[in-house]
């Protein structure tokens, strides 16, 4: 009845008929890609909640008894709700899920050559979601405005100033003005709860509209499947009900296992780090920006230097220049990797021994600066250190590119 | 035909309809990128009242910056060779650039890069606002030999060598710390005497 109601209006039939019926292919690590996609959702829900009771204002005011920021109190008085601590650790724990889920999902795609022909722009929209998330992640963790708070933006501040050329004005756009003032926390609420989730949205759509219309490589084994029947269907799921029911009870079972560890495991305690103080003790950074952090510690304070008017320094370098790299290297791994004709299989990573190893090279070095980032407990003194991370990262690539080409001579394949 | 004739017409009236059409949308985007660039503009204001411009003057009393006595004045009697501490110029605390670090050392282990004129009676002061990315730096004591105790920054692992001009002595840091010149008065009190001597803050 209700659905005659709504399919006289909005021809849901016809919809059921052209997109429900798509199919997915089926593959555990296709489950990637969703794991980003519902821990957004979850981030949506929860940071609505924390949207009613936030402040987004450092004015003063008076917190039993003590003067601290309102954006601080505000955040302090969360916690303390009924729930509130929870929904707080729900968010932040899903904000560490989906940068996790993206890299998994982004070494999927890198392992399988999935980037190739003809899907390069969903790669590309792909490392635009990666950054966004980190953005949305960056402004939401100045939001509580404890001291950790502060101090993690005051270097992101001065990071965004020490572009050359720009970096000046591009950090008063950033910031609202300097670093720290009253102007920066409004700025950040509304690209944190607005603008970013809004661009997040639009591209997360994007991402989709491509995929649905590429079609998702499939799993090599499906090749013969398909041969014999001759068709170009992709072999899976359907995406209703199949595929949907698959989903929702991972996305289920997603959100028990997330507020199980909210419930258990603090994040982001900002009652232990007190409102905005001077001094500074020891504090690292989410784990995603730990490559970052543990790269600034690795450069040399007297290397600078300046360019046609634009002034390198170290922080210049950790944390412009580095970055900026692995986003180049990142975007132009498609047009550097081509393929002849469109792809529509997921590729053999042991048959691919310079691409993988080369993927392989580069996630040691990205955890050999995350190692870089405890230098000071490890006791390893920076020039040992980049000593260290040279010689794991060039091991791991020569290791892993000779055993391939071994693997693949012995069985007498060919590599591509 | 109305249409035809126009692109027709094209050497009577010395400009097609096309052109015409081009030229407004040109003149329009470059109208829309100026009104972008002006809204660019107000959106990243000149001063905030932030950024790392000190307001100590010569004069100004030295006070704790954190802790229990927290804008109580520092005495010079409290503190020992190997002690160091936050302070900030007496009501001046709400500027993060006038944080200082006030050390106790011993007289004959300052040496040079130092200003020893800025120094009264092993008493060095310098600012503590770390030259690579601004977090405040730390003390590290060591307990045996009060004279191996140096200044860290936690952030990022800078290390400054108090007794040689807060030199740096490893990390990323890029220049030393600025020195400020302190005295201790008659009543045991500590003043600052002097501006810092050279560039406070991140150098970017
Ligand atoms: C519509 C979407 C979102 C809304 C409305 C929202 C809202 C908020 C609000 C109001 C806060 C401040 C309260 C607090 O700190 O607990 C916050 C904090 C935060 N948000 Fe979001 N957020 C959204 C999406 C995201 C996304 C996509 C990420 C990152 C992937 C993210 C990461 C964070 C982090 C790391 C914090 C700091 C949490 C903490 O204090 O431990 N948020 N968010
Ligand atoms: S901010 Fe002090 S070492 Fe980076």
């Amino acid at each position: 009845m209700i659905f005659k109601w709504f399919d006289e209006r909005l021809e849901i039939e016809k919809f059921k008929a052209k997109f429900l019926r798509k199919t997915f292919p089926s593959h555990p690590t296709f489950l990637l890609g969703e794991l980003a996609l519902f821990s957004f959702i979850t981030l949506v829900m929860t940071g609505v909640f924390l949207g009613f009771l936030y402040e987004p204002s450092t004015k003063m005011v008076s917190l039993f008894g003590a003067m601290v920021p309102a954006a601080y109190a505000s955040v302090v008085r969360i916690d303390l709700l009924p729930m509130g601590l929870i929904v707080r650790r729900i968010h932040h724990w899903s904000a560490m899920l989906m940068i996790a889920a993206i890299l998994a999902h982004l070494m999927r795609i890198y392992f399988s050559s999935a980037y190739r022909k003809p899907r390069e722009i969903n790669w590309l929209a792909g490392l635009g979601l990666w950054g966004l998330t980190m953005f949305a992640a960056f402004t939401g963790y100045l939001l509580p405005y404890s001291q950790f708070s502060v101090t993690a933006t005051s270097i992101a501040y001065f990071i965004s100033k020490s572009v050359p050329w720009v970096g000046d004005w591009m950090s008063r756009l950033l910031f609202a003005g300097e670093f720290p003032s009253e102007a920066t926390v409004p700025r950040f609420f509304f690209m944190h709860v607005m603008l970013i989730p809004a661009a997040l949205i639009g591209l997360i759509g994007l991402h989709l509209v491509i995929l649905v219309k590429q079609k998702h490589t499939e799993p090599p084994a499906n090749k013969n499947r398909k041969e014999a029947q001759g068709g170009k269907r992709l072999i899976g799921l359907p995406i209703w009900p199949e595929q949907g029911v698959i989903s929702m009870s991972f996305y289920l079972f997603l959100l028990f296992v997330i507020v199980l560890v909210s419930t258990y495991i603090p994040l982001n305690p900002v009652e232990t780090y007190g409102p905005p103080s001077p001094g500074t003790p020891v504090m690292r950074p989410d784990w995603y920006f730990l490559p970052i952090y543990g790269f600034l510690k690795l450069i040399p304070g007297d290397l600078s230097f300046s360019i046609l008017g634009g002034k390198i320094t170290p922080e210049t370098i950790g944390g412009v220049i580095f970055p900026g790299f692995l986003v180049l290297v990142f975007a132009s791994i498609p047009f550097l990797d081509r393929a002849k004709g469109p792809q529509p299989y997921m590729a053999n990573p042991l048959r691919r021994p310079f691409m993988t190893s080369f993927g392989i090279a580069g996630g040691v070095f990205l955890c050999m600066d995350v190692v870089a980032g405890y230098i000071d407990v490890l006791h390893i003194a920076p020039q040992t250190m980049i000593i260290y991370t040279i010689l794991a990262t060039l091991a791991a690539g020569g290791i892993s590119f000779a055993l391939l080409r071994l693997y693949n001579g012995k069985r007498g394949n060919d590599v591509t | 035909m109305v249409e035809r004739d126009a692109g027709t017409t094209e050497g009577k009236a010395g400009i097609t309809r096309r052109r015409f059409t081009l030229g407004v949308l040109v003149a329009s985007l470059l109208g829309a990128a100026g009104s972008v660039l002006t809204l660019l503009k107000v959106l990243s204001p000149e001063k905030q009242g932030g950024g790392y411009v000190t307001t100590i003057r010569p004069g100004d009393r030295l006070v704790y910056a954190r802790g229990g006595e927290t804008g109580v004045t520092v005495r010079a009697s409290s503190m020992k060779v190997g002690d160091a501490v936050l302070v900030y110029p007496s009501s001046k605390a709400s500027n993060p650039a006038n944080l200082v670090q006030l050390i106790r050392l011993k007289e004959t282990d300052l040496k040079p890069p130092t200003n020893i004129g800025l120094t009264d009676q092993g008493f060095v002061a310098y600012s503590a606002i770390c030259t690579h990315l601004g977090c405040t730096v730390s003390w590290v004591e060591n307990q045996k030999s009060p004279d191996a105790s140096y200044t860290e920054c936690f952030c990022h692992n800078s290390i400054f060598d108090p007794a040689r001009g807060a030199k740096v002595m490893g990390g990323p840091a890029p220049i030393p710390l600025a020195q400020i010149g302190v005295k201790v008065t008659g009543e045991g009190a500590l003043i600052f005497t002097s501006d810092f001597t050279g560039p406070i803050g991140p150098q970017v």
